[in-house]
């Protein structure tokens, strides 16, 4: 159960998160200004395709991010049963879904420029669906329980079990099948392939993204833990 | 740890023996698997698919029937304890992992059975020759095994929720998806006979059971007492 004076849900202090939002919203907009006059398109992409990389690998680190904050806080929820901490894993399942839906638009929209087609069952593309038919099975889950405990401890067992699985389908299923798919950031050479300035625009979004995600998450879990202490006050 | 096997296999061998009594997991998983394959070998045949293409779609064929029978089937071993009430008496009588051992060796023993009858119909009726037998049959039982391991984790689970039938499939699929893919690769690669796409699907079904393996056995006390 809440208890009644529970602290609200803030990762950065109020104040810093007042200022930060104002800070979030040039950031991002000096990201998508650079992102599109500050680089040249890089070689060995058709026409202006290679820009979508600035948004396409902070949508995809972000969910990844996002899922696996999901399953840290399904594993506190187990160890300390803090109603607080299913509220965080669910949240952030949500988000999680959300940037994946993201970042498969932004990787189907590049397929077709470079591939010819939105749609083409690359090894990328099948993983990144399983992905989502996981985190929205489990917010199935969490739909098909009524008992607030049995609905968190379950929900936090099946995080746990989908995060297992995420390995597999990010690193093991592209690697063993051939795919189409740009080498990844962090490259079985080790070796960074972008100029200079893809890499300062690239970490700017990553940092913003990031940021968007943390502001979101804890707007998320405010609304929920007082959609919560609401529902108990009127049972 | 022996009496821990012994009450592991007292739950497998109840279980065994209500399901002969009763044959419902059998009579859905088994008459299940024959329907679909009757219907497979009425439309598709031995002779509808090119030669080419025959190791890789023969493969997708057999694998979407074992998967989808044992979806129809395996969350009866969780299922009808919570139906028929027994729950409770099955929580006083053993500790949670020998539940979860002795389900999982149920569960494992009938996907085998189905296997047993079902694989073998399969190549006969489809026409399907596997080039390299003994690797086919290693694929056949590490897949599964890993197959029954998440199935067993997953009935536990959507046996406390609360629409169950439809929840099975929707939580188990996901999960297994990458498993399939790994499994139908690898009987491609049997049927063809290329030895490296063997041991590389060998190598990834067998970490992704270990791994579900320890993660289920750590996760089903929470699972089957909360």
């Amino acid at each position: 159960m809440l208890r009644e004076n529970a602290e609200m849900e803030w990762i950065v202090p109020k104040p810093v998160s007042e200022i930060l939002k104002w800070v979030l919203l040039v950031w991002l907009a000096g990201v998508i200004v650079a992102a599109f006059f500050y680089v040249q398109p890089a070689e060995g992409f058709i026409g202006e395709s290679s820009r979508i990389v600035f948004f396409h690998v902070p949508m995809a680190w972000v969910a990844v991010l996002a899922f696996l904050v999901s399953c840290v806080t399904s594993v506190m929820y187990l160890r300390r049963r803090d109603p607080k901490d299913d509220i965080r894993a669910s949240v952030s399942a949500g988000l999680g879904l959300l940037f994946a839906v993201l970042a498969t638009t932004t990787g189907a929209v590049f397929a077709k420029i470079m591939w010819g087609a939105y749609w083409n069952w690359d090894p990328r593309q099948t993983s990144i669906t399983i992905l989502l038919l996981i985190y929205a099975a489990y917010l199935a889950l969490r739909g098909a329980i009524d008992d607030p405990e049995r609905r968190a401890s379950l929900a936090a067992v099946y995080a746990i079990l989908a995060f297992v699985t995420v390995p597999f389908l990010v690193f093991v299923v592209p690697r063993i099948y051939w795919s189409l798919h740009p080498d990844t950031i962090i490259n079985t050479r080790g070796a960074n392939e972008f100029d200079s300035r893809y890499t300062q625009v690239l970490l700017a979004s990553l940092v913003g993204f990031t940021y968007l995600y943390v502001w979101l998450y804890t707007i998320g879990c405010r609304i929920e833990e007082i959609r919560q202490r609401r529902r108990q006050e009127v049972l | 740890m022996w009496r821990w096997l012994a009450e592991a296999f007292a739950v497998a061998a109840k279980d065994l023996r209500t399901e002969f009594r009763t044959r419902v997991a059998i009579n859905s998983l088994g008459l299940f698997a024959l329907t679909v394959l009757a219907a497979v070998s009425y439309t598709v045949g031995p002779y509808r698919i090119a030669a080419e293409d025959r190791p890789f779609l023969l493969a997708v064929l057999l694998w979407i029937v074992i998967f989808f029978a044992a979806l129809a089937g395996l969350d009866r071993s969780f299922v009808k304890e919570e139906e028929s009430h027994t729950a409770p008496l099955l929580r006083l009588a053993a500790s949670p992992s020998a539940v979860w051992f002795g389900k999982l060796v149920f569960n494992l023993l009938v996907i085998y059975m189905l296997m047993a009858i079902l694989v073998p119909l399969y190549c006969i009726l489809m026409g399907y020759t596997i080039m390299m037998v003994w690797e086919f049959v290693l694929i056949l039982v590490l897949g599964g095994y890993a197959l029954a391991v998440i199935t067993t984790i997953v009935a536990a689970i959507i046996a406390r929720a609360l629409t169950r039938g439809a929840l099975f499939s929707v939580l188990s699929l996901p999960l297994l998806l990458p498993l399939m893919i790994f499994l139908i690769q690898g009987t491609a690669g049997v049927a063809e006979g290329t030895p490296e796409i063997v041991s590389s699907t060998v190598r990834a079904v067998l970490s992704m059971g270990g791994i579900m393996t320890i993660v289920s056995a750590a996760l089903f006390p929470v699972v089957w007492s909360d």
